[in-house]
């Protein structure tokens, strides 16, 4: 009868465990579909043309003040995309190099104790919340922009440009890319130095004792051999900076310009609007349903990226397991 | 040769700069942080409300950004650790390899990716539906359309606890599977069931790995703002029945909006509404003393599993 109890009660326990993580593994199903069911309205109307057409801002404004009738349901992101992309490929160039270069210093070529301090230090600046790096972002990085590349010359000038008409405050695509650069620099240093001591020893040894000096071994044996790990970790980066929302509505501008290639250096002083952070910007005229359905649209998106991202960092690892 | 070797320095300088940047980087945030925050540090400061005005002096403190936080930090711990926990103890010692797994566990790893501020506008378009409205407010409409709010510290610090979940089940789940078998083994031996094993047996030796997960969890709460500022609301000030910290307002709190440290930096920088970038330096300086001691007291925790692994 005892054991009957002790046999029913253990059940319970199991069953109760199932539920948990059955439930936990179909939450991103449940996201999918909430967010999915809100953007629809939005992601029907606009087609394909929510990624091939521009002027998300003023579609926004004009949703904004017109009647609840007459709203426009077509929203065209491509400047969204386009800054998104801009931004987190110009903070994975600004980043990887930083990042490898301090793992390869961490792990190879510094003292213990310093050495321990070193990824102490990168640990704590990974856990640096994004706010601050937003914060930190506008009050040094952007007056810092506006005051070394930005006169009033040029302010006016653009204010008339034919291409474009934009305000130049220092807000822009290369604040993001400083700024994001810089938040995502100590996780790929930290991923990078689990890659790195991932090695077997013995490669390395193989490598010292057939005379090959101390810096080849590492460049030509350590990190091809933590290739893989390497490429994961600058994967979980650069999803990072797409979903990077707070810093970047802070520093980046909050415009939807595609930047032009014909401004020559402007480029990269243009005012961008990134999809994460068009959430945080717009959300304030969330209560238009249009604006609604167009910013769960971005939702939409970016889960859709993470997921090719997630998904691409496990085919990475099980091609790593494989082999 | 002489060129191969010259060109191995001039990378190996680089890579040293690399590193010298980092640190340079990090204790510039910090010193920075620290230089403009601290003037504005005062008990005074720590233990006022936010007062929403334009003159610098009378801006208040940030004693309910302070609460904010640790509420929320509360809720989403409450809810997620026992979930992530239950989730990891059925990975790691029930579940069959097989295609059940493999999908359970790629899914919390999308889920891990998933950006926070998409989980932001999940929880807002779960708790806008009326069915929710015990959580926030509920607004009345116009014409008989009843809808939530959506916005209170339930429904943020329950969206909290989605956001970390899938952390809790990764990382309690390593904790785990780092007990040895041979715990649970002499444990049958003992004629436990499986759950007796688990419970009196496998979670204690893994408790280490547990609290850290839990704290790297609420790490994470502490300084998220989009869910924050998307699923609690703009506001500096605690919105429900007043006086706030009275017991029998407590479930008005709680429905109601609020900030935290994170939406009250948002909210006073330059990039919110407020623009006193000084009080934004001054509650930065909190947050980041916060995450620090955070960072402490997990350092504190993996070295004492360190010692006992050496002895």
């Amino acid at each position: 009868m005892k054991s009957n109890k002790r046999m029913v009660k253990d059940n319970i326990f199991k069953h109760i465990l199932l539920v948990s993580a059955v439930l936990g593994g179909l939450m991103i199903a449940f996201i999918f579909v909430f967010i999915f069911i809100k953007a629809w309205g939005v992601l029907s109307v606009s087609g394909l043309g929510f990624i091939t057409e521009t002027g998300f801002s003023e579609q926004i404004r004009d949703s904004y003040y017109l009647a609840a009738g007459e709203q426009t349901w077509f929203f065209g992101t491509k400047g969204l995309f386009i800054a998104t992309l801009l931004t987190t490929a110009g903070a994975l160039l600004l980043a990887v190099p930083l990042g490898i270069g301090t793992a390869v210093i961490v792990c190879e070529f510094s003292h213990r104790a310093i050495a321990r301090m070193l990824s102490s230090v990168i640990r704590l600046l990974a856990s640096i919340p994004s706010i601050i790096y937003g914060l930190i972002g506008l009050m040094v990085v952007v007056p810092y922009i506006k005051d070394s590349f930005i006169s009033p010359e040029l302010q006016i000038q653009y204010l008339y440009d034919p291409i474009m008409r934009m305000q130049l405050s220092g807000k822009s695509l290369l604040a993001g890319i400083i700024v994001l650069g810089i938040m995502i620099m100590p996780i790929l240093t930290a991923l990078t130095v689990d890659a790195i001591k991932a090695v077997p020893k013995s490669y390395k040894e193989a490598g010292l004792g057939l005379g090959i000096s101390h810096w080849r071994v590492v460049t030509k044996i350590l990190l091809p051999a933590a290739k893989s790990g390497l490429f994961a970790g600058i994967i979980l980066a650069a999803g990072r900076g797409i979903g990077e929302a707070i810093a970047l509505s802070m520093v980046s501008g909050g415009i939807s310009n595609v930047p032009q290639v014909a401004h020559g250096g402007v480029f990269f002083l243009t005012p961008v609007l990134t999809l994460a952070s068009a959430i945080v910007n717009k959300s304030e005229a969330m209560s238009v349903a249009a604006i609604e359905s167009a910013l769960f649209s971005c939702g939409v998106v970016l889960i859709l990226t993470s997921m090719l991202f997630s998904l691409s960092t496990r085919l990475v690892e099980r091609a790593v397991k494989m082999k | 040769m002489r060129l191969k070797l010259f060109q191995d320095s001039v990378m190996k300088t680089l890579c040293y700069f690399a590193a010298v940047m980092t640190v340079a980087v990090c204790l510039g945030i910090i010193l920075y942080l620290v230089i403009k925050g601290f003037d504005q540090l005062s008990p005074d400061f720590i233990m006022t409300e936010p007062n929403p005005t334009f003159s610098q002096d009378n801006a208040g403190g940030i004693l309910t950004p302070i609460v904010g936080t640790l509420l929320l930090t509360f809720i989403g711990t409450l809810l997620a650790f026992p979930w992530g926990l239950s989730s990891a103890l059925y990975y790691t010692f029930y579940a069959k390899k097989g295609k059940l797994r493999d999908t359970l566990s790629t899914a919390i790893d999308i889920l891990a990716g998933v950006p926070t501020i998409v989980i932001a506008i999940f929880g807002l378009a779960v708790f806008t539906n009326p069915f929710w409205g015990f959580l926030s407010s509920r607004v009345e409409g116009v014409e008989g359309i009843s809808k939530a709010f959506g916005r209170s510290f339930w429904v943020a610090g329950i969206t909290m606890g989605i956001m970390i979940l899938p952390y809790i089940i990764k990382t309690c789940a390593e904790a785990l599977k780092a007990v040895p078998p041979s715990y649970i083994e002499a444990s049958y031996a003992l004629g436990a069931d499986k759950r007796q094993s688990l419970l009196r047996v496998v979670i204690p030796a893994a408790k280490n790995g547990i609290i850290t997960s839990v704290i790297l969890g609420m790490g994470r709460i502490v300084g998220d703002t989009a869910i924050v500022w998307l699923t609690l609301g703009g506001t500096l000030r605690m919105t429900g029945l007043q006086p706030w910290y009275s017991p029998e307002n407590w479930p008005s709190t709680l429905q109601n909006t609020g900030s935290t440290l994170t939406s009250y930096i948002f909210y006073t920088s330059p990039a919110g509404e407020g623009n006193m970038p000084s009080v934004a330096f001054g509650a930065s300086l909190v947050l980041i003393v916060i995450i620090i001691v955070l960072h402490i007291i997990t350092d504190y925790i993996s070295s004492l599993g360190k010692l006992r692994d050496e002895e």
